[in-house]
Parts: C-alpha cells; sequence; structure tokens
C-alpha cells in the first residue's frame, strides 16, 4: 500500500514539472509558482546569470505581488518579455503569493541572482519601502509597476488610476445624472483603490453635494473578492430597498459580483455598472448592454514601456534620462507628505458599447468570446 | 515450565515458544505458558518481564516474531483483535480501552454493534442489552446515557469486565484488574471472577499485586526480563517463594533460606 | 453473583426533587443544551441586527439571501465535523473549492458542451457528477496520506492548500470563466433557483410529519424496552416548536416575492395575464437551501446511524480503543477525507453557479470560515466531540453576524474584528461549559 502510494506521489510530482507554463510555455515554469505563500523565483530558460555588463548582458527581476489575477500572465508578462528580449535583457521573476514579507524576500532574492534592475508590483506601497531602500543602497533600479510606492528613488510606471476612476465615472455620471449611488471599492490596503476613488469623486462630488446624487453604501472588498462583492450588493440593495441607479465598481472582478447580485432582482441592465480592466467577462457584459463600460487599460502596452524603461535604466540611464517621462506628485492622504515621482502615466481606455471594435482590432479578445451569448452591439452586428 | 499438570484435560490455550522483540530488545523470549478451563493463572514478573506484551499476542493487539498458539489443541492464528475474538478470547486492558466520549451501551459493542434490519444503528436494543448485562453485574450502574469519561473507576471497570463477559467469553485476559479499585469493588471483582471460573472460563490475570494473585490463581506463572522462570501450582508454593521467583529468578527448589530472608530486607 | 443486593432496572421515571436546574432537566430527557443556547444566541443577533438596521433584518428577502449566503460554508462544515471528530483537520478545503470549482466551470463552459452538444440539459449533472468524483478523489488521496503514511493531517493539508490552490490557477491559466450552464447556474439560487410556494409548502409539510414521526418512534422503541420516557408534555411541545420552526421557516421562505419585472417576466413566460394589482410570484425555498438541507439530513443519518459515524467517534474518543475493538480505523480516516472531499464539490458547484463565474481565487479563506463554524457549533478540537446541526447553526450564527453587519454599514475591517472576538468567546464559553459540566 505504501509504495503505491508514492508511486502515485512520484506521477503527480512529474505532472506538476511537466505542466509548467502554460500561457506562451516560453520561460517562465508559470505554473510552479502560483502557490499562495512560500513563493521560488524560477530562472528563466537557460539559467540565471549572476553578473551584469553595460553592453547589453542585462538582468532584469520582476517582483508579483500575486500571480492570481486573470490579466498578469495574459497581458503584462509577455509585453515585458518581448521588451526585455528586444533589449538583449534576460527576465527573472518571482511571486510572493499575496505576502508583504515574502515579496520583501523576493526582491532580496532577485537582486542576489543578479538583477540589474527590478520591477516591483507591491502587494502594499508602505511595507514594500524597506526592499525598495535596500535595492537603492545598492545601486540598483526600483520601477514602481502599475502600484505607487512612496519613494522619491522609484520609476513610477502605471495608467493613471485617478484618471480611471474618472473616466469610468464620467460614463456613469452621463447615464445617471440623479439618484442613488453604490460605490464598490477594492482592497483597502492597496492605494489604487484610493486613487480611483479621489477620480470618481472628481467626477461626482459636485452632484453628491447638490443632493443630485447620494451614495446609499460605499465600502471596501477584502482582496477585491467577487463573491464577497456579491454578497455586499445583495445586503446593500435589501437595505435600499432595490432603490439604486448605479454601481460604480472599481473593477471587473468585483462587476462579476455586482452583476450576479443584481440578475438576483432583475436588475442587471437597468443599473447602471462600471468596471475595470477590460477581462472577457466583462467586455461581453459591455456587449450585452448589462454593464456600462470597463476602463481598459492595454496592459501590454504598461508591459513594454516598463521593459523598454528598464532596458534603459540597466544600460545606465539615470530615472530622468528615461524617454517619455514626467513627474507626478503623489500626496499621502494621512500625512500630506508629498513625493515627486519620475513616471510614465499612459493613458487608458472606456470601453462602451460604442467603441468595443477598439478591443477587438488590437486583439485583446475575440469576436466569439465578446458577442457570447447572443449580444448584438458593435462588432457582434450580423 | 510445567511443574505438575493439575490434571490431564487439554489445555485451552497453549502458547509455546513465544518471542517478541522490538529493535534488538528481547520482550518476550521463548516462553510457553498453558491455560486450562476453570482455572485461574496468574501471570507475574516486575516491570519490564513481558507480561503483557505476551498476552498483548494472545489478544491480538501485538505480533509474535516466532512460537505458535493453540486453542483446544488447534493452531490458531491471531492477527488482528478481531481474530482473538473470535476464538472466544476477550481482554480487560490495564488501561480498560474504553472509547471516553460514548456511553456503556456504545462501548459494550463497540466494533460488534447491533444492526436493526436496515442496516442502520439499532442503539435501543443495544442499550436493553447492556441494561440487562449490569444488572447482574453491577446493579446500582445507572448511567447509561453519559459518556464513560464521567463514570468512576469502578463503574468504568464494571463496563469493560461487562463488555468482556457479555460475549460468550471461553478465555479471558485481565490486565491489572484491581489496580484502580477501591476495596469493595475489588472484593466484587474477585467474586466475578472466581464465579467465571466456575463456570468454565479460563483467565490468565495480570497483576502486581502478590497477594491478589496467592488468592485467585490456580497456579502461577513468574515472567522475568522476557523469559518464563517457571510455572507452579499455587498450593505448592508460598508467597516467598514467589516473590523469590519475581525478583532473583529462581524456582523454589533452587533458592536457599537465606535468600528468602533477605527478599524481606 | 455480585455480593450486593440485586435489584431490578428502574423503568419509572424518577421523581424531580424541587430543585432541579433547567440545564439538568432538559440534559436527562436528552435534548442538547448546548444546542438551545446557540439557538437562544442566534435570535438575540437576529433581533438586535433587527432593530440596528431599521427594521430590514427579519424580513423575508434579507432571510432568503442569508440562507443562500450561509449555505456553501455550511455545507462543508458538515463534512469538517468529521474530520475534526476523528482527531484530523483539513486545511485545505478552500484551495480544493478552487480547484474543484474551476474545474467544473471549464468541463460546462468547455469541455464538454463540444463533445455533448452545445445546452445539451444534461451537461450540468455530469458536470455535478465529475467534480464529486474529483472531490472524493482529491479527500481519498489526502486521506490515504494523513492514514497509512502516518503524515499528521494538518501537514498533508497544508500541503494540499498550497498544492490546489496553484492547480486552480493552472486549469484555466487564471482566467475568469463566466456564465455558466444555463441549469447549473439555478444551483446558485438567484431569480429562478428555487422552488416557489407549493414545492416549499409540501417539504414543510413532510418536514412537520418527519419531526412528530420521529418522536412517537422514539416514545414507541423507549416503551417496548422498558426504559424511561420523556414527560408526554415535553414531547408535545417538542413536536409543536418543531413543526413552527419547520412551516415558519417556509412561510418567510414563500413570503418572499419576486420584483415585478421578474414577476412580468414570469408571467409572459407562462401565459399568465398580468393582473391590475400585480403578481406575486413567491421565490419558496432556494435549490442552494435545499441542498443544504438534504446534506444536513444525510450527514446527520450517518453520523448519527451508521456503523461508520460511530466508528468516526470512537476514533476521536479513544485511537487505541477502536483499534483494539477490531474497528478499521484508516480506513475509516480515509472516508472522513473522502466525504469532506465530495461536499467540497457540492459547495463548489453552490459557489460558481451563484457568482455565475468561476475565479481562480475562488475559495479563498474558506478553510477558515468552516472550521469555525464547526467549532463555533460544538466541535472540539482535541477530537471526540461535536454534532453536525451544531456545525450548520455555527455557519448561520457566522452569516448572520458578518450579512448583518453589512446591512448596518460596518466597515470590512471592524467585520473582521468582531467575527474574530465571536469566535474566540465561542470556544471560550464552550470549554468553561464542559468543564464545569464535567465536575
Amino acid at each position: 500500500m505504501k509504495r503505491r502510494l508514492w508511486a502515485l506521489v512520484a506521477v503527480i510530482a512529474l505532472l506538476i514539472a511537466a505542466c509548467g507554463g502554460e500561457e506562451g510555455g516560453d520561460t517562465t515554469e508559470g505554473g510552479t509558482d502560483t502557490t499562495e505563500a512560500g513563493a521560488t523565483t524560477t530562472a528563466a530558460e537557460g539559467g540565471a546569470t549572476t553578473t551584469a555588463s553595460a553592453d547589453g548582458d542585462c538582468v532584469v527581476g520582476m517582483s508579483w505581488n500575486n500571480y492570481n489575477e486573470e490579466r498578469w500572465a495574459k497581458h503584462d508578462e509577455p509585453a515585458i518579455m518581448a521588451a526585455l528580449e528586444a533589449g538583449g535583457c534576460e527576465y527573472i521573476q518571482s511571486d510572493a503569493g499575496s505576502s508583504e514579507e515574502q515579496q520583501i524576500t523576493d526582491v532580496e532574492n532577485l537582486i542576489a541572482q543578479g538583477a540589474d534592475v527590478v520591477i516591483i508590483l507591491a502587494q502594499n506601497t508602505q511595507a514594500i519601502l524597506p526592499a525598495v531602500q535596500g535595492a537603492t543602497d545598492q545601486g540598483i533600479p526600483v520601477i514602481a509597476y502599475d502600484r505607487l510606492i512612496e519613494d522619491a528613488n522609484t520609476f513610477y510606471v502605471s495608467f493613471d488610476n485617478v484618471l480611471v476612476g474618472q473616466l469610468m465615472a464620467e460614463v456613469i455620471y452621463d447615464l445617471v445624472p440623479t439618484g442613488n449611488y453604490i460605490v464598490l471599492k477594492g482592497n483597502g490596503s492597496d492605494a489604487n483603490s484610493d486613487f480611483l476613488r479621489e477620480g470618481i469623486g472628481a467626477v461626482i462630488d459636485a452632484a453628491v453635494d447638490a443632493g443630485d446624487i447620494t451614495i446609499v453604501a460605499e465600502d471596501y472588498t477584502d482582496n477585491w473578492d467577487p463573491g464577497l462583492a456579491q454578497t455586499q450588493v445583495d445586503q446593500w440593495l435589501t437595505q435600499a430597498n432595490d432603490d439604486v441607479q448605479a454601481i460604480v465598481s472599481e473593477n471587473d472582478g468585483m462587476a462579476t459580483g455586482a452583476a450576479a447580485a443584481l440578475d438576483a432582482r432583475g436588475l442587471l441592465g437597468e443599473v447602471a455598472l462600471s468596471g475595470q480592466d477590460a477581462d472577457v467577462a466583462a467586455l461581453n457584459r459591455v456587449a450585452l448592454g448589462t454593464q456600462a463600460v470597463s476602463v481598459w487599460k492595454d496592459a501590454r502596452a504598461l508591459g513594454t514601456a516598463a521593459g523598454e524603461a528598464a532596458v534603459q535604466l540597466a544600460g545606465g540611464a539615470s530615472l530622468a534620462d528615461v524617454e517619455g517621462t514626467g513627474e507626478f506628485v503623489y500626496t499621502n492622504k494621512e500625512t500630506q507628505a508629498e513625493t515627486v515621482l519620475t513616471s510614465i502615466l499612459l493613458t487608458p481606455i472606456p470601453i462602451t458599447q460604442d467603441n468595443l471594435n477598439e478591443v477587438v482590432d488590437a486583439e485583446w479578445i475575440a469576436v466569439e468570446e465578446l458577442c457570447a451569448g447572443g449580444a448584438t452591439a458593435g462588432p457582434c452586428a450580423g | 515450565m510445567t511443574m505438575v499438570p493439575r490434571d490431564d484435560r487439554r489445555p485451552l490455550v497453549e502458547m509455546r515458544d513465544m518471542s517478541v522483540s522490538f529493535g534488538g530488545v528481547h520482550a518476550v523470549e521463548d516462553v510457553s505458558i498453558d491455560l486450562f478451563p476453570g482455572e485461574i493463572l496468574g501471570l507475574v514478573g516486575g516491570n519490564g518481564a513481558g507480561k503483557s506484551t505476551l498476552v498483548k499476542t494472545l489478544a491480538g493487539a501485538q505480533t509474535a516474531d516466532s512460537g505458535e498458539i493453540l486453542i483446544d489443541g488447534k493452531p490458531a492464528t491471531i492477527a488482528t483483535p478481531r481474530d482473538a475474538k473470535g476464538y472466544g478470547i476477550e481482554t480487560i486492558y490495564q488501561t480498560l480501552a474504553l472509547a471516553d466520549n460514548q456511553d456503556a451501551p456504545s462501548n459494550m459493542f463497540l466494533g460488534r454493534e447491533l444492526l436493526t434490519r436496515w442496516g442502520t444503528l439499532d442503539d435501543s436494543a443495544m442499550e436493553d442489552a447492556t441494561r440487562k448485562i449490569m444488572g447482574r453485574l453491577n446493579p446500582k450502574f445507572q448511567n447509561f446515557k453519559k459518556p464513560v469519561n464521567s463514570l468512576s473507576g469502578g463503574q468504568r471497570q464494571s463496563v469493560a469486565i461487562a463488555r468482556a463477559v457479555h460475549f460468550n467469553a471461553r478465555i479471558l485476559i485481565m490486565d491489572e484488574p484491581t489496580a484502580a479499585l477501591g476495596p469493595a469493588e475489588t472484593e466484587q471483582v474477585r467474586q466475578l471472577m472466581r464465579q467465571l471460573k466456575a463456570e468454565g472460563i479460563g483467565i490468565i490475570m495480570i497483576s502486581h499485586d502478590i497477594h491478589d494473585v496467592y488468592d485467585l490463581a490456580d497456579r502461577i506463572s513468574v515472567m522475568l526480563q522476557g523469559r518464563l522462570v517457571g510455572t507452579v501450582n499455587r498450593s505448592d508454593v508460598t508467597m516467598d517463594e514467589v516473590l523469590a521467583m519475581i525478583i532473583i529468578g529462581k524456582l523454589p527448589g533452587e533458592i536457599t533460606s537465606s535468600e528468602l530472608e533477605q527478599l524481606h530486607g | 453473583m455480585s455480593v450486593v443486593e440485586a435489584s431490578p432496572a428502574q423503568t419509572k421515571t424518577v421523581e424531580p426533587g424541587p430543585r432541579r436546574s433547567v440545564g439538568a432537566f432538559l440534559r436527562d430527557n436528552e435534548i442538547d443544551t448546548r444546542m438551545v443556547g446557540m439557538i437562544v444566541v442566534l435570535l438575540v443577533i437576529w433581533v438586535g441586527f433587527h432593530f440596528l438596521s431599521g427594521g430590514t433584518f427579519i424580513t423575508p428577502r434579507n432571510l432568503w439571501n442569508l440562507s443562500v449566503q450561509t449555505s456553501s460554508i455550511a455545507i462543508m462544515a458538515s463534512g469538517m465535523v468529521l474530520v475534526i471528530v476523528s482527531r484530523n483537520i483539513d486545511l485545505s478545503v478552500g484551495s480544493m473549492v478552487g480547484t474543484v470549482g474551476m474545474v467544473m466551470a471549464m468541463l460546462q463552459v468547455e469541455w464538454l458542451p463540444p463533445l455533448m452538444g452545445r445546452g445539451n440539459s444534461w451537461i450540468w449533472v455530469v458536470t455535478l457528477a465529475l467534480g464529486l468524483v474529483l472531490g472524493a478523489a482529491i479527500g481519498a488521496f489526502q486521506g490515504s496520506i494523513v492514514a497509512y503514511v502516518g503524515v499528521p493531517s494538518f501537514i498533508v493539508t497544508l500541503g494540499g492548500l498550497l498544492v490546489w490552490r496553484g492547480f486552480a490557477w493552472l486549469t484555466a491559466s487564471g482566467r475568469t470563466i463566466a456564465p455558466m450552464d444555463v441549469n447549473f447556474q439555478l444551483l446558485g439560487g438567484g431569480a429562478r433557483g428555487s422552488i416557489g410556494d407549493t414545492g416549499s409548502w409540501i417539504l414543510g409539510g413532510i418536514g412537520c410529519v418527519g419531526i412528530i414521526a420521529l418522536l412517537v418512534m422514539g416514545r414507541r422503541r423507549r416503551r417496548k424496552f422498558g426504559f424511561r420516557l420523556r414527560p408526554t408534555w415535553l414531547d408535545v411541545v417538542l413536536g409543536v416548536l418543531g413543526c413552527a420552526v419547520v412551516l415558519g421557516a417556509v412561510w418567510v421562505m414563500s413570503s418572499y416575492y419576486l420584483p415585478e419585472n421578474l414577476a412580468r417576466a414570469y408571467a409572459e413566460e407562462k401565459g399568465i395575464p398580468w393582473p391590475e394589482g400585480g403578481l406575486l410570484v413567491p421565490y419558496g425555498i432556494a435549490y442552494p437551501v435545499l441542498i443544504l438541507l438534504g446534506v444536513t439530513l444525510v450527514m446527520a443519518f450517518v453520523t448519527n446511524r451508521l456503523r461508520f459515524g460511530r466508528y468516526v467517534f470512537s476514533i476521536g474518543g479513544n485511537p487505541e480503543a477502536a483499534d483494539l475493538a477490531g474497528i478499521k480505523t484508516k480506513r475509516t480516516i480515509v472516508k472522513t477525507f473522502m466525504v469532506m472531499g465530495m461536499l467540497v464539490a457540492v459547495s463548489a458547484a453552490v459557489s460558481i453557479a451563484r457568482l455565475n463565474a468561476a475565479v481562480s481565487g475562488l475559495g479563498t479563506l474558506n478553510e477558515l470560515y468552516v472550521i469555525a463554524a464547526a467549532v463555533i457549533g460544538g466541535t472540539s478540537l482535541l477530537g471526540g466531540i461535536g454534532t453536525i446541526p451544531g456545525a450548520i447553526l455555527g455557519a448561520l450564527v457566522m452569516q448572520s453576524l458578518q450579512s448583518g453587519m453589512v446591512l448596518i454599514g460596518v466597515g470590512a475591517p471592524v467585520q473582521d474584528v468582531a467575527l474574530g472576538i465571536v469566535l474566540v468567546t465561542a470556544v471560550a464559553i464552550d470549554t468553561t461549559y464542559r468543564r464545569r459540566a464535567a465536575r
């Protein structure tokens, strides 16, 4: 009995090793890294090198906070890798499994493996600071990817998240200038949740003050969890007796949960719903008319920008020398401290029923996926 | 090594040349004992003598490395407790082996539950049977629904004994049966043992209390450090001689009177 | 015979002395005082939130929602009872929900339609069946390592927590899979996921009859053996209370009506002309709740009426005694994990049906809620003690707290703090109560 069991375990271990890297299957053993805690750093094809030189042989380390969202593997990572390859740099990565402490260790490991530049998608903008300090002390440039790190030495590459909030709110406000709103925010410890809220506020605050818009419910959602969002919306609809005209959801995952809650009350399509990330399910809802807008941040553009910046930084350029940078002033809402960040901020695109062809043309989504369920808007007609 | 056979009936149990070792330590080495129907065999010895290990092989809780067991003269294979029960061997362990969170009827029938005709547990039948059995053995026992860990030591002991007795045991192994009991309960157990003996059941009794053994046992087998010192008829020896066998390991014929005196310090 | 004078076994009820406490009275009549305590706590919570929310908590709509929200954790909690009772633990259930849920989603959306034809009305059946098989297989695998290789269950399932979370991602490369098969969706409740009032009342009637039958049969069995009976008035009260609860619950579920637009759609579908005052279409008991009830009954039956359940408790009480009694302990342990795995599959089905999507983070942290529900419901982490209905109540208590807090606008971090405090308090009360009872 014991022998059979060990054989079974061996087979499973082989399967795990063989099934690595489903997406593109190129350079990373992506599969074996997607564990909840205690991540490993894996070497890219050809093994990790330990030294870098200024003549093109560079190593760039990528520290993911948690590989679990659809977009990282599908869009961001391939773009980063392509840009690095074009610049003659090697790609190594790690996954912190949502753990702040693990991410600090990951960054140290990447540097120990010879990274000349480190790109960090921070789990927690405060907790990562020691790791950034450590890198800067060793003269290694740090790129803050998508999520801001409050350190003037970092290079901030993101979409303008305040703008994202603004764009989604504009679409919703256009549809619902007066009425009751629900604001579904993301993870409490993620600075993006507050950036987005800032942008949303820029659009609707005046109406709220004037009494045209009433925010009947607003709260953070642990881990941006869709199931939790659904329960929250269930309860808020109950408390408001269904008298809600708009739900501003800060991302598409939570919009899925909100949609399910609305559907249970037959309100799907009648309540204006927003989202961000342009994931497949959300775009499908936009095509079907049950979600008004999903703000598209072409993660491929973001990855490319970060990759190109990394190549330049690895080649010895200083932060300000990198192409296409501007200054972004971040004000900490608690301490009011200001940090001036060298940054590249890309422009997000709100996707509504009127411009669905953009995501199709850019090969972000396939027409069949977009139009599933009998949608007839835009590219689905005919 | 048997001195004089009690009679020439066939023994109920014969254990021949039993050996058990744990990683190089010989817990039991070439021990042979037997048990006749209607007799109480006292199995005694100091700590580490191997008494418990020896009877565990008979109870199916331990596999012997070598040796054979015969029941009613026929070779028996006892690999699990279930096998032992199949041969009519019931055991009352020193720890009683009761499931503390279950009540008396559940413990009585543990592993041998009564089922209804649909295959579900027949708790009422089990409770009824338990009431009847306990009524015979310990009429004051009333706590049929409470988990046994809320019962006194004596009550728990009576559940363990009832369990052993109920299933038509022909061979009863009792490991330190009165160790945790007060005087009244000890006397009850002794009465029970005498009664069972009269019914023709063979009892192997392990005890460190030489008085108990001397009172109850018909024959006494003494073990020392895994080996059998010898088996004697109780009527042929004094308590001191038995003590000598336990402590020094010498048979009555071999021991000197001065050594006997030394036993008393 | 014993020297002590034998007296016949008593068959009459002992006359209660004047000072017997309510607790002792209940216990003597085989009523679980702990369960009664929990029901009281639940009522206090409900009434409390009802006032704090301005009268929204105890309404058909909120209670209906509550029942659906409780389902997925409660289903798994019933299986966790057996695992914990037998002195093990399963930390991997959340990640298993992820893997099994993702596989079921892929089956119904991508893998089966090409084989069975798009929209085939059997897709949901095959999906669910394969999900159960997968859950059982994972459970058996982990259980075997625990029972036969001897690795502590804490470690095995901790490993499982990591492994199955990884597999959940691998199944669909991290994609969100949506929407679910049209028939499968019903398993999650929602607008069409309930059985209507007729069905609910029929079930309620059966439930009430069942309770009365159990009480009657119990009395009859005791009389047959000459055991002491419960006082007749007590049995009548229990019967009335039981029926009241069952029928009351059905009445609440049937008082929750479809919102107007859905009712109109329903009327159109059925070809009913829309009446002047509007049409009231009751939801009735939601499918996930029905599944939960079914699971509860089956698990309670298994625990109390089958040898398997008895053996699980014996192993928890004294593993050595169970071995010596000839119980096949290793096989029993594997079975507890298999049952847990199958319940994980059922719970995952309910979850993805309710969300109408499967995300790779599905089920994250579920194991903590499931264990908390079982423990609040009276299961002891030391093993040997626990009840199925207790665990269900434990899940209901936790969900009532969480949903209630959202209802009254308490923020997310405060909710977490509150739930943690409740968990520790419940166990502290339990420990003190047990200690006092043992004296």
